[in-house]
């Protein structure tokens, strides 16, 4: 492993001679709004790109997922994945024109997650420029449907119906550089939603207030021991309701995720959850109605798995200090297939989900660095041992 | 009026994306090419113009051999981020130091002439906030591949339906439908077939724009039209469909100020040319009036609308380039 290992020195500085190629990609990529469910445009662009950049095979999967396949040197070697999702969080409505100066592009998504989708996109130009190959096909996919009630279905089709073995994956996110997630808490993300009747009458002697009794389901929720063991919680995320000042709110709705590393106490929290939604609703005499959005089961990667390690010694090697953090997205479908994967951070930035969303540019080189290490430390065998 | 000219010589840039294609013509015919930018405070946009263009048509297809920014003395972080992206950038004042400076976007043009080393010159406004590669292989498809053609045009936008199943844009913003298509149909109508003739954007021989003269300020894309079409007619002329251009929006005051320049610059045209004749010189100041503490305040604004010679009459530029054919 050292050999290459070693070779990652001039990496940063090999990458910042083609900025051009990979900025350029940000901003073709990150300019087309890709609000999930509606990634279409995005993903024919990703595909160009493959194809402009002489990609071997450049196709997309049953389930619109847009991939290229960089062939091999052994093709009895099972092939190694670098996966980003193409979704973001911004509608069409929403000025996707990015801002580019000396340190910094600006625009909506870039962060989460243009910049990973872009880094993708550039790998083959990037591998030409290094003199890279590799035993391994690479398999280089964009994923759609990934975030909020995308549910991950894209990255879960793509494993579910890749045809071979997986030797291990690499997913990408924006940021921050220096993450690095090998375990999956287990998630699961719901809505509740209080809706009372506009219409008059005798059902009410008085009118309930849909955001207080959210706000009455909020206090019950906060009652709930949480245990130390297994590790968990829940995260009172979004809340929206009402119509104007001087008006009863009639609709409101809140968003939550309860999150453990015991997929037994996510599914016990969520019964909980469901008996205080179902009590209030009795109780104040309104509609209530829990949905969950998405969910995905606890998995991890041991901290000294050779995967882990290896990414580890990579990011130390290029002066990148190591946050371990959990990942709740593609990670976890790899995870739950026993594939061995990591999720690595790019660059850093702020404003990382709003529209003035901003990264810089110079750490990314680094970041991009250091997806290379990982993926010539599999390609060396490092999980196969 | 015949439509001839629209039929045979408007494009959509979409039958020139074969860039290999444009980079072999370009090699066969011995060409250089060079892409201007001329910038006052654009330091939102310019750094993405230059990136695109130097990823897309340089280092993937070698179609450009240079990206020169000519700065008019911008106040912002323009320079220094276009010097960090790598493109030539050169102050215009700073070029011919010994003839009188003056500030315009012309001005710039014309100068860049003297800086350029190509044969073929792009000119391309800076401040595209949609920028893409398109905005420059599309303006050179027709000059590499059609030998009639010397100078393309850029128009975008505002779609109408022509024939069954295209649609073209009708033409261009407030100005050009108020003031220059008006114009045209006055004197010139086989010139309204130009559908944007104030776009910023385009491109052409060295051998074209060496030979005309440049108004120092908005006029220059007026003029240049109206000297292309006397010389060499309006047949080397193309005009192509680059589709959607988002830029900054002006208000309606600079607007005025804008189309002053131009409506200038037509009426010179039209007495040079011995259309019309002026019975006494005509103003060359622009006065606005704005609301000041319930009173009404005239802006005064003089625009001379001085005119730069064809480059080719200067003697460093002969020394540089050679005697104009």
């Amino acid at each position: 492993m050292r050999s290459f290992i070693d070779q990652l020195d001039e990496c940063p500085a090999k990458l910042r001679a083609i900025k051009e190629t990979i900025i350029a990609n940000i901003v073709f990529l990150g300019q087309i709004p890709a609000p999930t469910f509606h990634e279409k445009q995005r993903a024919i662009k990703f595909l160009d790109r493959l194809v402009e950049s002489d990609v071997d095979e450049c196709t997309t999967d049953g389930y619109q997922n847009p991939i290229g396949i960089i062939r091999g040197r052994d093709n009895s070697q099972a092939p190694i994945v670098v996966v980003a999702h193409l979704d973001t969080a911004f509608g069409k409505d929403v000025d996707h024109n990015f801002v580019l100066t000396e340190k910094m592009i600006q625009g909506p998504g870039v962060l989460d997650n243009s910049v990973g989708v872009a880094a993708i996109a550039s790998l083959p130009v990037i591998f030409k420029h290094l003199g890279l190959r590799f035993d391994s096909d690479i398999i280089l996919a964009g994923v759609i449907q990934s975030l909020g009630k995308g549910n991950l279905r894209g990255i879960r089709h793509l494993v579910k119906t890749w045809p071979t073995p997986i030797r291990a994956a690499v997913c990408i996110e924006g940021g921050e550089l220096g993450r690095l997630s090998y375990y999956s808490d287990g998630m699961t993300r719901c809505e509740i939603k209080c809706t009372i009747s506009e219409r008059g009458g005798a059902e009410h002697r008085f009118r309930p207030n849909a955001i207080l009794v959210l706000h009455e389901v909020i206090n019950q929720m906060l009652e709930i021991r949480l245990p130390q063991k297994p590790r968990s919680r829940v995260i009172i995320g979004k809340i929206s309701g009402g119509h104007k000042h001087g008006t009863v709110a009639y609709e409101a709705t809140l968003g939550l995720e309860i999150q453990s590393d015991a997929d037994r106490m996510v599914k016990a929290l969520f019964n909980d959850i469901k008996d205080i939604v179902t009590g209030i609703g009795h109780e104040f005499g309104v509609k209530m109605d829990l949905k969950t959005i998405s969910n995905v089961s606890a998995a991890r990667l041991k901290f000294n798995h050779p995967l882990v390690k290896a990414s580890g010694e990579v990011m130390r090697h290029l002066g990148i200090p190591i946050i371990g953090d959990p990942s709740e997205s593609e990670l976890s479908i790899f995870l739950s297939k026993k594939i061995p994967a990591v999720t690595l951070g790019l660059t850093r930035g702020e404003n990382y989900q709003q529209p003035n969303s901003r990264m810089e540019i110079e750490p990314m080189f680094k970041g991009i660095a250091q997806v290379i290490g990982t993926i010539q430390a599999i390609d060396s065998g490092v999980c196969d041992e | 009026m015949n439509n001839d000219w629209l039929k045979d010589n408007t494009f959509h840039y979409s039958q020139f994306n074969n860039i290999d294609c444009l980079v072999d013509e370009k090699h066969k015919k011995k060409l250089s090419i060079s892409l201007c930018l001329p910038t006052l405070n654009e330091e939102k946009t310019i750094a993405k113009e230059i990136v695109i263009m130097k990823s897309e048509l340089m280092t993937r297809y070698p179609l450009l051999d240079e990206i020169v920014v000519i700065d008019s003395g911008s106040t912002d972080d323009t320079v220094r981020i276009a010097k960090s992206f790598d493109a030539k950038v050169h102050l215009a004042d700073d070029i011919l130091p010994n003839h009188e400076k003056y500030k315009g976007k012309g001005e710039n043009l014309w100068k860049a002439l003297y800086i350029c080393e190509g044969d073929i010159i792009i000119y391309l406004d800076a401040d595209i906030k949609n920028i893409h590669h398109r905005f420059a292989y599309g303006l050179l498809g027709p000059l590499l591949l059609d030998d009639r053609i010397k100078y393309t045009k850029a128009f975008y936008d505002r779609p109408i339906a022509i024939g069954k199943s295209k649609v073209r844009p009708t033409g261009g913003g407030r100005v050009t439908e108020l003031v220059i298509r008006p114009m045209f149909s006055l004197f010139f109508p086989e010139l309204t077939q130009i559908l944007q003739p104030l776009s910023g954007e385009y491109a052409g021989y060295r051998e074209i724009f060496e030979r005309i003269p440049f108004p120092i300020g908005y006029g220059v894309e007026t003029s240049m039209i109206l000297d292309i079409c006397e010389q060499w007619g309006m047949d080397v002329i193309a005009q192509v469909d680059l589709e959607k251009r988002v830029h900054r929006n002006q208000d309606t005051k600079a607007l005025g100020r804008m189309s002053f320049v131009v409506m200038k610059t037509f009426l010179n045209r039209l007495e040079k040319l011995g259309i019309v004749e002026f019975k006494k010189d005509i103003f060359d100041q622009i006065v606005q009036y704005q609301l000041v503490k319930n009173e009404l305040r005239p802006d005064v604004l003089k625009m001379a609308g001085v005119e730069r010679p064809p480059i080719c009459d200067l003697a460093e530029y002969r020394a540089k380039f050679g005697n104009c054919p």
